[in-house]
């Protein structure tokens, strides 16, 4: 295993200069770095370098091809950042101002970090709705979304990991009984966080269990912590599966093997 | 000042100079919001390097080309996506520029294309040469590349500019798959310390 690795962290080098084709190595070496925070300063530096080499070969391009790129950007629809976030389901809702969508999803993001690291400020719906509603500049928001996640990375090397990941998404839903699920997701790691706000309080000898549901399986992602403020401190669960829906349900103390109600929240991740 | 030192502030002071990376994040960040004279700018500073180093990976002057618009138009559409944590502007675009390449290459590897590739090494070299005579980071990066072992520095040229990959290298420089792996990276680590990155 430690051989292993140490061979894996050999290829930063190559992996920085694209030089491992494509398929199961380069794979095996991206999933290493996800893990390795040393490989990814490594290749970020090795990038730089390369970077140098191609400023190093620097050639006119022929002049035509400014003009024939700058038409073919005039007709060329940009792709939106990678964030996304869920509409609730059995509703369907038309998104059509994609930058009130868009600000609404980072607004989430803000709001999962915040509770994930119990900021004092942390954000409520209600803030995100205002957010919304003031079409706070992109930007701004951005701005603090990184900032937060900056604090955030320091405060916890796990949640950190995972909110590292490559391609992370935020999801949010509203649960049948009232209150909000946000889930961080990680499908590269098979990962998830959740964290939620505002869900009913539950009687005595009652918990929230999480569950992943796929065709083949449906296995238990822990208890919900008892809600403090609201809301329930970060919860990571494992063994993610593609298709798989997380489910929160209502259960007996202290928690079942398979749900036995209905749940009150499931969102596909 | 050790020389050292000196080579390390030119080198910032032309292609990776701290004031024009932040200009080219803040370009991008404009870019990813729609402002095509943000693009127009960052195409002034990157077109160069960008099809300098498709060129120097594809050597065919028209699929360069190609190639180079293809990039071009790819930072257009993803600016959004660029993310400042992983690096700077140039470094991202950069990045896609060479990958594209390589694919185009690795695409087109199957067939007769290699051949027909080396068989067209000779010719463009001296205009590439020439075209980059009087730069400053050419004149930078060759002294850091000249301070490598033979085979550090064959493995990663091969690599970046030839665009193989470390598996034909090693086939290439008659050396096992491990010792290569460990050549490109002692190779880059020494061009890092040599060109000053952080």
């Amino acid at each position: 295993m430690r051989l292993l690795r140490h061979d894996l962290h050999a290829l930063a080098g190559a992996y920085a200069l694209d030089a491992i084709d494509r398929g199961a190595e380069r794979e095996r070496f991206t999933r290493h770095m996800n893990g390795c925070p040393t490989c990814v300063g490594e290749v970020r530096g090795f990038r730089e370098v390369a970077t140098a080499m191609a400023f190093a070969a620097t050639l006119e391009p022929p002049p035509a091809l400014r003009a024939e790129v700058l038409a073919a950007v005039a007709r060329t629809r940009q792709l939106p950042p990678e964030i996304r976030t869920h509409a609730r389901p059995r509703r369907t809702r038309t998104w059509v101002p994609w930058v009130p969508w868009l600000s609404g999803a980072i607004a989430t993001a803000g709001i999962v970090i915040a509770v994930l690291f119990g900021f004092a400020q942390a954000h409520t719906q209600q803030e995100l709705n205002q957010a919304r509603a003031q079409s706070q500049s992109l930007a701004a928001i951005e701005a603090r979304t990184m900032q937060e996640l900056d604090q955030a990375r320091n405060q916890n090397q796990l949640l950190a990991a995972i909110m590292a990941a490559p391609h992370v998404r935020v999801l949010s839903q509203r649960s049948t009984k009232g209150g909000v699920a946000v889930v961080l997701l990680a499908s590269v790691r098979h990962q998830l966080i959740v964290t939620t706000t505002g869900l009913p309080a539950l009687p005595a000898g009652k918990v929230y269990q999480l569950w992943l549901i796929g065709k083949t399986r449906t296995v238990s992602a822990g208890l919900l912590p008892a809600a403090r403020s609201g809301q329930t401190a970060p919860v990571v669960a494992s063994g993610l599966l593609a298709g798989d829906k997380l489910g929160l349900t209502v259960e007996p103390a202290p928690g079942t093997t398979h749900p036995t109600t209905n749940p009150i929240i499931a969102l596909t991740v | 000042m050790n020389p050292s030192d000196s080579d390390a502030s030119r080198f910032r002071s032309t292609s990776t100079d701290r004031r024009g990376e932040r200009d080219l994040d803040d370009l991008l960040v404009h870019v990813a919001r729609g402002d095509q004279v943000a693009f127009e700018a960052i195409y002034d500073r990157l077109a160069g390097p960008v099809y300098g180093v498709v060129r120097r990976v594809l050597r065919d002057p028209s699929q360069s080309e190609e190639v180079t618009q293809e990039v071009l138009l790819e930072v257009w559409r993803s600016a959004a996506r660029f993310d400042p944590a992983m690096g700077g502007a140039a470094t991202w675009v950069l990045t896609i520029a060479h990958r594209r390449a390589i694919d185009r290459v690795r695409a087109s590897t199957a067939a007769a294309g290699r051949e027909q590739r080396n068989a067209e090494v000779q010719t463009p070299r001296d205009e590439v040469a020439e075209a980059v005579e009087a730069s400053l980071d050419r004149e930078r990066v060759r002294r850091c590349l000249d301070a490598l072992t033979e085979i550090q520095r064959e493995s990663i040229t091969l690599a970046y500019y030839g665009g193989y990959s470390y598996r034909q290298v090693a086939d290439l420089l008659k050396v096992t798959l491990g010792a290569i792996k460990t050549r490109i990276r002692d190779g880059l680590i020494r061009m890092r310390d040599c060109l000053g990155v952080s």
